[in-house]
């Protein structure tokens, strides 16, 4: 494989099948793997003994790195993120809870989230 | 990283399990075969999410199996060289340090430590700095930069 030689993420040089995946956040994968594992428990009295070794560590490892602990935050964060929101209105129509639940940003806060996720957009 | 995406993998199914419930039989297997797995393309295979599409089953010829091509979704972990990411040490020792990302083994070479790092032997081995402000011992959270991969799962690597 001569791609193997020449990849370098730090340079964004990734395999083509990965460049056209979907890279998930590890508070992501700590969701897509938490509900796995309960519908594991549901069919099964041992769970723990029916997952492979790499998907109990790859929990493990969400778990402990995921910045966002609280999935209201990230489902926030995905739903801004899709919808570049443009006004501090917008964003709180789109997303109430930004206001009400966790942290309960003020519209300062909103506003410069807002700015900080517009610049990457730029980035296109 | 941990990403989704899109594989293929034809499926050799034996003839006593056709009937009504030929679907799941293939999506247990196929759990059971790719889960857990590791190749040098696509990384560490974690956990199937859906079944895209089973495709049409060919009989091969002479034993009457069924090979079926089926289109899954799943989420894989992969490391590239010149990622950062975060691990978990899971054991020091004057060579230099191994650590944990999720499923990946990485190893650090004491040569790839800061300069400023010092090996100390005892009960919990660590490398700790000259003030003793840092130390990485079992259990600590670092931070580092993979500069190489071996396919059977192991890393070097460096902070």
């Amino acid at each position: 494989m001569s791609g193997e030689e020449e990849e370098n993420a730090a340079e964004l040089k990734i395999g083509d099948e990965f460049l056209k995946a979907k890279c998930l956040m590890n508070c992501e994968v700590a969701i897509i793997l938490h509900h796995k594992y309960e519908q594991l428990q549901q069919t099964s009295d041992d769970p723990m003994n029916q997952v492979s070794q790499v998907f109990e560590k790859s929990l493990q490892y969400v778990k402990r790195f995921s910045r966002y602990k609280n999935p209201d935050a990230v489902r926030q964060l995905c739903v801004l993120g899709n919808l570049c929101p443009e006004t501090v209105e917008e964003a709180i129509a789109m997303v109430p809870s930004i206001k009400t639940r966790g942290r309960a940003h003020d519209d300062e806060a909103i506003e410069k989230m807002l700015n900080d996720l517009s610049l990457i957009k730029k980035f296109e | 990283m941990f990403f989704h995406i899109v594989l293929e993998r034809n499926m050799q199914l034996h003839p006593r399990h056709f009937g009504r419930n030929l679907r799941e039989h293939i999506i247990s297997k196929l759990m059971k075969d790719v889960e857990g797995t590791c190749s040098g393309r696509h990384g560490f295979v974690v956990a199937i999410t859906s079944v895209e599409n089973i495709g049409k089953g060919l009989i091969r010829d002479g034993t009457g199996f069924v090979t079926f091509p089926v289109k899954y979704q799943c989420v894989v972990f992969r490391p590239f060289k010149g990622e950062i990411l975060e691990a978990v040490v899971s054991m020091v020792n004057k060579m230099g340090f191994f650590a944990e990302a999720g499923p990946v083994q990485i190893f650090v070479s004491n040569h790839l430590i800061p300069d400023d790092m010092e090996f100390q032997s005892g009960d919990m081995p660590n490398y700790t700095t000259s003030d003793g402000s840092v130390k990485i011992q079992k259990d600590s959270e670092v931070r580092l930069k993979i500069i190489g991969t071996r396919v059977d799962a192991t890393e070097i690597v460096c902070p």
